[in-house]
Order: structure tokens, then sequence, then C-alpha cells
């Protein structure tokens, strides 16, 4: 073990990489996937007021994707269950590597590079033992180095910490097997948990939902700069009971379910899309079936909504919140509004800030 | 805090009107009918549990079929009274992906866990160990006809077919105690409030309904064509596979007519699926195995995938359902 440990730590000083940075590119602030209306679809970079700056064809409908911290590199990983992401030098538009899941492995549509951009980390299932996984892989050739236990079933999302030394990851609790896509086989039984992880992957802390909400699955993460985790759920029980869709954890022992306290989770129909935290800590929660986004404060109190047909993509903003839509539109702040862009295009579930 | 501005360029088309069913006319002709079969036919195969426990009995048997061919009939309707206690999962815990029912049973077998003598402590047994896919092991499994235990395993039937009667009774019990007003009343009350809202919840019934049997019911004993998996076939050894396929399409058939206000499209499609099913003459699917039996399940799972696209991109849209790029993925 201590052997492997040095092995990475050696790793991730060698960021070692020719291609350039994101400055050269306009200094993209999202990466999002969509479809065009050709039917093909597209990775593309976005301005802060929604532009497109760059456009980068994929073979299929994306889901989520990783920026590079500090090259033009981004990962785009593939719809789930998606046996393969393209590591896209954004630059040249040009596939530098594409990543394939291990056989009985498939990705998740979610994934992190380390702090230094050394390693990147894939969410993964390892669907014949129903065993959630974390994939490593080296960015300097893009080489898998190893993988291990996500410390549950089913991982969907995984986030860096800010401390650049562990990583959470959110177990959905729920088993799928290809040979019958993306049907839930597990739902009496699911219990869907948070897991922090070391980047060699030991377990430091695991919290589990209330046994009463075992059925809200884990889903997706974001993480405020101090160390604070913000998770949106999926409820997979019956509609007539409206758990929260938002939960925080702040390290301690139970995860802090927040509710909007007016009944807007009914019309999210028990789904929440993706979920963001903006530099002065306010949290967004999008609900694409329900037409409307929450935004709670740092405290999880309910401040606002935002109405807007198929919401899906939200990321932090340099001020506050932006969000993408599957109809198209981008909505990003200025002073005290909300300004739409429209785009003829349908936005993927999510929009990935880029950092710095 | 940022207060919203609607920097509206494009009005986004929306259908001028959306058509309303009858929810009370598939409430009182789909549903509760569906649940009252399912109450008469559980109480009557616990009484013949209880008249004679042996495996194999015929009068045990045609109970079992009957019952469990009413549960088929009401499998797709998940919400309400079903979900309540996990009711739904206690009567039907399938699939079991990690053999979850055998272990179970075997231990209760093996401890001769008195558990078992009263319904109401057999309710904190596991939803695995309990409902038809664990009756079935203990009817038709060789592994289970082998013990010697017979008097336990005797007690272990007649309080497991009480405990499904007990749940189809709660569930009907729910239904026709006021959540059939709940959905004849949407509009009115807080569980359903609008009439637009118990039309989702039987559209999801709808189409969650065919992807299990598409995915589930015939998906799971596929496999891959590499690797088919014959022996995952649902209720394989009582020679309930396919029947629970002609089954469902059936019920779904009837609650899709309702829906779409008899569409004729619609229905001719659900009978290729059903002829197809039919025609396969494979209990159990076993043919999945061979490359000639498998492409003709496949046959019959596109069949059902027609159903699935045309119920999503034609049914959908008239019910004033949003077909949203992300609000439909589901991730």
């Amino acid at each position: 073990m201590a052997d492997r440990r040095s092995f990475l730590a050696g790793l991730l000083a060698t960021g070692l990489c020719p291609t350039r940075g994101w400055a050269d590119l306009g200094n993209p602030a999202y990466l999002a996937a969509a479809r065009l209306p050709s039917g093909k679809y597209a990775l593309f970079g976005l301005s802060n007021d929604g532009a497109p700056l760059f456009q980068i064809p994929l073979p299929n409908r994306g889901h989520a994707s990783a920026a590079h911290p500090y090259h033009a590199v981004a990962v785009a990983f593939a719809r789930r269950p998606g046996t393969f992401a393209l590591v896209i030098n954004c630059t040249s538009g040009t596939v530098i590597a594409r990543l394939t899941a291990p056989g009985g492995h498939h990705f998740s549509g979610h994934g992190t590079f380390s702090a230094d951009g050394g390693l990147l980390f894939t969410a993964e299932n390892d669907f014949e033992n129903a065993r959630g996984m974390v994939g490593v892989w080296r960015t300097g050739d893009y080489a898998r180095l190893t993988a291990f236990s996500s410390g549950g079933i089913g991982p969907h999302d995984l986030k860096l910490m800010p401390d650049g030394r562990r990583m959470v990851v959110a177990n959905g609790g729920i088993e799928t097997h290809p040979d019958t896509g993306r049907t839930k086989l597990n739902l009496p039984t699911m219990r869907p948990n948070l897991t922090y992880l070391s980047l060699d992957g030991v377990v430091a802390d695991q919290i589990e939902p209330p046994v009463e909400w075992h059925k809200n699955s884990i889903r997706h993460l974001a993480v405020h700069g101090d160390g604070r985790v913000a998770i949106a759920c999926q409820w997979q029980g019956d509609l007539s009971d409206v758990p929260p869709l938002l939960a925080t954890h702040d390290g301690g022992a139970a995860l802090a379910f927040r509710a909007s306290g007016h009944g807007y989770e009914r019309r999210m129909q028990g789904y929440a899309g993706s979920i963001a935290v903006s530099r002065n800590s306010r949290i967004a929660v999008t609900g694409p079936r329900g037409g409307l986004a929450l935004i709670f404060d740092r405290s999880g109190q309910f401040q606002d909504t935002i109405t807007e047909q198929d919401i899906c993509g939200v990321a932090p903003a340099a001020d506050d919140l932006a969000f993408t839509t599957g109809l198209g539109r981008v909505l990003f702040p200025i002073a005290t509004t909300w300004v739409t862009r429209e785009h003829d295009l349908q936005w993927d579930n999510h929009l990935i800030a880029i950092a710095g | 805090m940022r207060s919203w501005k609607a920097a509206i360029l494009i009005m986004i088309a929306m259908p001028a009107w959306a058509e309303t069913p009858d929810i009370a006319g598939i409430v009182d002709d789909h549903i509760l009918p569906g649940y009252q079969a399912l109450a008469a036919r559980t109480a009557g195969l616990a009484d013949a549990a209880q008249a004679d426990c042996t495996p194999g009995n015929a009068h045990l048997n045609t109970a079992y079929h009957a019952a469990f061919d009413a549960w088929i009939m009401v499998s797709h309707l998940r919400f309400g009274p079903s979900e309540q206690d996990d009711r739904a999962f206690a009567l039907a815990f399938w699939p079991d992906t990690r053999g979850a029912t055998p272990k179970t049973l075997a231990a209760l077998l093996r401890d001769q866990d008195p558990v078992v003598r009263s319904p109401e402590a057999f309710q904190t047994v596991s939803v695995a160990a309990r409902g038809f896919y664990a009756l079935e092991l203990l009817l038709y499994d060789p592994q289970f006809q082998q013990n010697e235990a017979v008097g336990y395993r005797c007690t272990l039937i007649t309080t497991l077919t009480q405990g499904i009667a007990a749940s189809a009774a709660a569930i009907l019990d729910d239904w026709e105690g006021g959540y059939a007003d709940l959905m004849r009343g949407a509009g009115s009350n807080d569980t359903y409030r609008s009439p637009d809202e118990a039309v989702r919840q039987m559209f999801t019934a709808l189409s969650s309904g065919l992807e299990f049997t598409a995915e589930t019911r015939l998906g799971r004993p596929m496999g891959t064509f590499d690797k088919p998996r014959p022996n995952r076939a649902e209720a394989r050894r009582s020679g309930r596979a396919l029947h629970h396929v002609t089954l469902s399409l059936t019920a779904t058939r009837d609650l899709a007519a309702a829906l779409s206000g008899g569409d004729t499209d619609l229905d001719a499609a659900f009978g290729r699926a059903i002829n197809r099913a039919t025609a396969l003459d494979d209990p159990v699917l076993a043919t999945v195995a061979t490359p000639e039996g498998r492409f003709r399940v496949e046959v019959l799972q596109q069949s059902i995938t027609d159903i699935r696209q045309q119920v999503a991109e034609d049914l959908g849209p008239r019910l004033g359902i949003a077909t949203g790029f992300n609000s439909l993925d589901g991730d």
C-alpha cells in the first residue's frame, strides 16, 4: 500500500503536458455538451455570458465533462452507461486520448482531475459485482493506473475536495446492469451513501441518509470553498412522499436535508438534475421535470426559484450562478438580473465551470 | 436577491391544449378491478395453502397461478397504496440480483426461525423472502423440496401466503378507502393538485410498466449475445416467464387505450407485440441460449420498444407531458 501511495505521489509531480492553457481560447468559463439541430452532438466552450468560444464534435450524447485545471484539455464522458470518454485538446479540437472503461466497468458520466492536473478520477460501475469503483488515470499519457472501491453501489458524481487530498463520491445506491439498460435492480434494498476517500482510495468518512429515506439516491455533488458538500438527490420511492432533494454535509455525523418549505419539491417530481455552489456559497438545485431551479443560501435556507423549461445544467459564475436548459438557453447573471442567451441547441444535463 | 428578468427572444411553441383522459374511468375500470382481483385471488391462495400446503398439490398450484396472474396484471401500477410500507416489494421482490430470496429462505428453514409462526411477526422478515417469488421457490424449486423440515416449510408457506393476501388486501383497502377518490378528485386535493398530475402518474405507470417488461422481463434472460442468461428468466421454475410478458402487455394495452382515447395505431402496436409473444411458444424463454431463439426474443423486445416510442413521442405530447431533453434523460 505504501508503495502504491508513493507511486501516485510521484506521479502528481509530473504534470508534464505540452498543451496550451485556457487563456489561449479566450478564457472560456464553462464546458457544456449539447445536441445540435442536425442530431449530432458536440462539446462547447462558453464565455461568461454564454457565447460559444469553441465547438468540438462528439460521437454520441455526452453527460458531464471535466476541465483540466491548467491546460485547455477537457474530458467528455459519454452518457451512462458509457464505456468511453474522450480527452480533448480544446485548442486544436483533436482527441488526445480515448479512455475505455475496463471490461465489466461502465463510466457513470462524471470524473474529476486532481488539483495539479496530474491524475484523472472517473466514477465507474463494476456491474458484474454491483460494486462502485473509482478509476485512476495518469494525464501524461492517459494510461489507467489503478482503480479502487468507491465505498458503495452505483457511484454517479465525484468531486475533489478543496484541500486537494480527498475526493467525495455520491454513491447513488442503485444497482444497474448493461443487460437491462438503466433499469434499477435493487430499489427495495438500496442504500445510498456519501463517501470521502483519499486519492489512493482509503475511506475517510461515509454517511448514509436516515433509513426512512434510503430511497433518496445521492446523485450529484457540489463542494463549497470551505469543504462543505451540497448534494442533489433523486427520490426512488412513491411520488406522494415528497422528500427534500437537497442535502448538505459539513463533516458531521449526519446529512442535513433542506426543504424549500414551499412545496417546490413536488413540482420537481422527486428529481434533481444537477447542483452547483456559487463563490458566495449560494446553492442551486435544478429540476428539469418541474422546469424550475431552487436556490438556497449558504446555511441551506431557501431563497428563490427560477422557472425555466427543462432547466438542468448549473455552474458557479464569476458572480453567482449560471444555468443551461434543454431548450438551448443559457442564463447568466448581470448586475441584479438573469439574462438569457438562446442557442439553436439542446444543452445536456451539466454545465461545468472551468477553474481560474 | 436577484430578480427574474425574462429576456425572451423567441416564444417556445406550446400545445394549444392537451387531452384529458377520463381519470375516474381508468380508476374504476382499470385500477380497482385489478386490485379487487388481486385481493380475491390472494385470499384464495391463502385458503388453499391453509387447506393443503404440500408443494405440488393441484389446488395450491392453481391458486398460486391465479393469484400471480392477478399481480402481474397490476404490477405496472407502482404508485400510491402499493408503495406504502413497501407492499409491492413485499409481494414481488424481483429481480433478485444478489440471490437474496433463496438465501433468506434457506436461513429460515435451516434455523427453523419461529418468526414464521405468526403473520404479524413474518412482516419483519426481509421482503426478499416474502411474496410470490419466494413462494415460487418453496413450491417449485427442487432445492426447497428436499428439506427434511416438512412441518416447518408448511408453516412457512401458509404464513407467506397469508402475508401476500394481507398486502393485497391493504392495497385494495387504501384504494377503496380514499386513494381512488384522490385520483377521481384530482385538482381538489394535495396528493393530486390538478388532473394533469393524475394523468402524469398514470402515464408514468404505463411507460415504466412497458420499460420493465422490455428491459427486465426480457432483457435479463437475454443477457448479451455472447452470454445469454436463460436462468434469469422471471418465475421460470413455474413456467411463467413468457406468460408474464403477455399479461403485462395485456394490462398496459388496456391502460394505453384508456389514456389515448382508443388510439388504434397504438392498440395495433400492442396487438403485434402480443402476437409475437404468443408465437414464441417458449414459456421460460429458454431459447435465448441459441442465436435463433435469441433473435426471436429480440424481435419481441423490439416490438415493445416500438410501443414505448409511440407512447413517449405521440401519446406524451398529446397529454401535455413535456418530453424534454433533460427531463426525460433521468440521469
